[in-house]
């Protein structure tokens, strides 16, 4: 295998907003830098699966002119539980405007009223309507920051690039190694500052509505690094992902589509009651409400609820209009994958893998806790909290990689380029080669993989306890075992099976970890339910779980959460 | 019980060792129809793992880099579907260079 080396200012691994935004801000300031996305530029990362909405308190520029950024913190802060540090929600709350106007800029479009106002929709957990709205949902808002990037002349992107190795010289991150799968080439990359925007690891469940791309390379790169990761057992799951016909399952359905304004249809069980009061719930609340019904035993034949939008009072064809405005490509797409017309035919949905809120610990800049490690976005894991707001995700993207980005750039003028740890590359270099040179091995890394991904369905779902997650952690480590045998054919080009098998490496590490971190947090909050400690303790537990990796294993820790405007005492 | 069977033939190229490219038989027992998708994710999991193809999934049809010729139209493999004892068959979508079987370096993205 060929080996390539560049240098660079600053590299950013991903390729979705996050990773976008990142490379944008850093080039404008001046520093060179390379782009590694995992797939094609705009449409790669969760990004494009992403809908309408897009969270920005524009008060009076847009629905409700009572809306501030202090109440957008305060919402966040409030959903989050307490959990998210302060100093980074107010990098997300007060420069989120700002960054959509940026976004508008580039060529984003979005929906406004007849007075040039921002339309707003409203989402649950919002004390104001605060959901702007992309008109043809994330696809649009990826396809537009990927062309962005191309207006700088001093980004280089590289797609289908398969990132896999963080290089450490001299206690400090200095650049990246990976596959670029067009030719099979092996890439080192030395860099100044090094910014991990690789999203979340949703993917590590098999019932996932993520891109299966989606399985927290950076995080396990990052950790492998040394960098404190944060909070890995908070995993958001969405209430109503389509789980029967096969051709469609992990699709998103949006539950909240269901108010009056919109589709006006219900949630219901198997007998057609509605089970979801309005107005709606936020995301955690409704998806414990749709668990108790599942396994209360009145869930649907393939084990979720009706999402029914049939006996709306409004009627099929205002219903139809909806899902037509509203999520034009997701309601298309059921019709041509499985001939579902979602509003004529109540479709069989339950709650899917579909956002980190915990991810690598970072600080108001994007720093982490290792030097010349940056990350942003989903990533990134220290100011969601326990649950995450509707539209939040893509207003981290833009807020977070803003600031990621900028930090990295800045940070390069005050330090030289490391050179690479030669000793550190061969090992990386060997990653690969003990799979292709070995030809003894037998085992697929596709079938490695979807054992992961069903071990993590099983024992670590949203409902949790002690005994399933060591079962869990003791089936991962039988898993382990095949890891030394998985088997890539000897080819250049695109060789998938590769790139499968250090995923399938890098995965079981992130699967780890977060088994490690739900069994260390003994309480239940947001997304994390301990059915073995079902209470939220604040008084133990309104605090971070950090791991890091200490001599070969994970450490477990906790960490105090940053508060800056809003003291939990100040509440209630 | 007896299974249903899709036939399909896939056209394979990888420049690295291939003169030229050539079509491939592979035979798919189902008795649902199935995506495209889904299909070419069977056969590199039970049949041959060496099969190019992009797995990248956004759930909406929309991301279009799983594009392929199916019959000789450029179809979305996530969101057409295949019947049951059918023939069909597969080639890149166009659009840029081969990669490597259905992968292509598209231009435009």
């Amino acid at each position: 295998m060929e080996v390539q080396r560049l240098k660079t200012d600053v590299v950013v691994i991903g390729g979705g907003g996050a990773a976008c935004r990142a490379a944008i801000e850093a080039a404008v300031i001046g520093s060179d830098v390379v782009m590694l996305d995992k797939g094609r530029p705009g449409r790669s990362g969760a990004t494009p699966c992403a809908l309408w909405s897009i969270q920005a308190p524009f008060g009076p520029r847009g629905r409700d002119e009572r809306d501030t950024p202090q109440q957008f913190f305060e919402d966040m802060v409030k959903a989050g539980h307490f959990i998210g540090d302060q100093n980074i929600v107010e990098v997300v709350a007060f420069n989120a405007c700002d960054r959509i106007l940026d976004m508008e800029r580039y060529g984003v479009h979005f929906k406004k009223e007849d007075d040039g106002r921002f339309y707003q929709t409203p989402m649950p957990g919002q004390t104001y309507p605060r959901s702007c709205f992309m008109i043809e949902n994330g696809q649009h808002m990826s396809t537009i920051l990927a062309k962005e990037v191309t207006r700088h002349d001093n980004i280089k992107v590289y797609k289908d690039f398969f990132a896999y190795w963080l290089l450490k010289s001299r206690g400090s991150v200095v650049g990246v190694v990976g596959i670029d799968m067009i030719n099979g080439q092996i890439i080192v990359i030395n860099a100044k500052s090094t910014i991990v925007a690789t999203g979340g690891y949703t993917s590590l469940w098999g019932f996932s509505d993520n891109p299966p791309t989606l399985t927290g390379d950076g995080n396990a790169m990052a950790y492998r690094a040394g960098a404190d990761l944060v909070d890995l057992e908070f995993n958001q799951y969405y209430g109503t992902d389509v789980i029967w016909p096969p051709s469609v399952r992990g699709s998103v359905v949006l539950y909240e589509l269901m108010i009056d304004e919109f589709a006006d249809g219900e949630i219901t069980d198997k007998d057609g009651v509605p089970i979801i009061n309005k107005p709606l719930p936020i995301r955690d609340e409704a998806i414990k409400t749709i668990f108790n019904v599942i396994k209360a035993g009145r869930g649907t034949p393939h084990g979720g609820v009706y999402f029914d939008t049939t006996k709306s009072p409004k009627g099929e064809d205002a219903v139809r209009e909806v899902f037509k405005t509203m999520t034009p490509k997701h309601y298309q797409f059921l019709i041509d994958a499985a001939g579902l017309d979602l509003a004529k035919t109540p479709l069989e949905v339950a709650p899917a893998s579909h956002y980190q809120c915990g991810g690598i610990y970072i600080n108001e800049k994007g720093q982490t806790t290792i030097n010349g490690l940056y990350s942003c976005g989903e990533a990134a894991g220290n100011f969601q909290g326990a649950n995450r707001l509707a539209g939040s995700a893509l207003c981290d993207t833009q807020t977070t990689g803003a600031a990621a980005g900028g930090t990295a750039a800045r940070d390069c003028a005050k330090r030289d380029l490391i050179p690479v740890d030669q000793k550190d590359l061969n090992s990386a270099i060997e990653m690969i080669t003990r799979i292709t040179k070995n030809k003894s091995n037998k085992i697929k890394p596709l079938v490695v993989k979807e054992g992961i991904l069903k071990i993590m369905d099983e024992c670590i779902a949203p409902y949790r306890n002690e005994e399933g997650m060591l079962k869990g952690l003791s089936n991962l480590q039988d898993i382990k075992k095949d890891l030394e045998n998985l088997y890539a054919p000897d080819i250049n080009k695109y060789n998938l099976e590769l790139s499968e098998a250090i995923e399938a490496k890098l995965m079981i590490e992130t699967a780890e970890l977060t088994f490690g971190s739900a069994l260390f947090r003994k309480e239940s909050r947001g997304h994390h339910n301990r059915t073995d400690y079902p209470v939220e303790d604040d008084k133990n537990w309104r605090c971070h779980t950090i791991v890091k990796d200490k001599n070969g294993k994970p450490d477990y820790s906790k960490r105090d959460v940053i508060y800056t405007l809003l003291k939990p005492q100040d509440v209630k | 019980m007896a299974k249903n069977k899709i036939q399909a033939k896939i056209l394979r190229f990888d420049p690295d060792k291939d003169e030229k490219s050539y079509f491939q038989d592979y035979t798919i027992e189902t008795d649902r129809s199935v995506t495209i998708h889904e299909l070419l994710t069977m056969i590199r999991r039970d049949l041959d793992g060496t099969l190019a193809f992009r797995t990248y999934k956004c759930y909406k049809g929309m991301c279009q880099t799983c594009v392929v010729k199916l019959d000789g139209v450029v179809v979305k493999s996530c969101a057409t579907q295949v019947m049951p004892d059918t023939e069909i068959r597969l080639e890149p979508a166009g659009g840029g260079d081969v990669i490597r079987d259905l992968v292509v370096d598209f231009k435009a993205m």
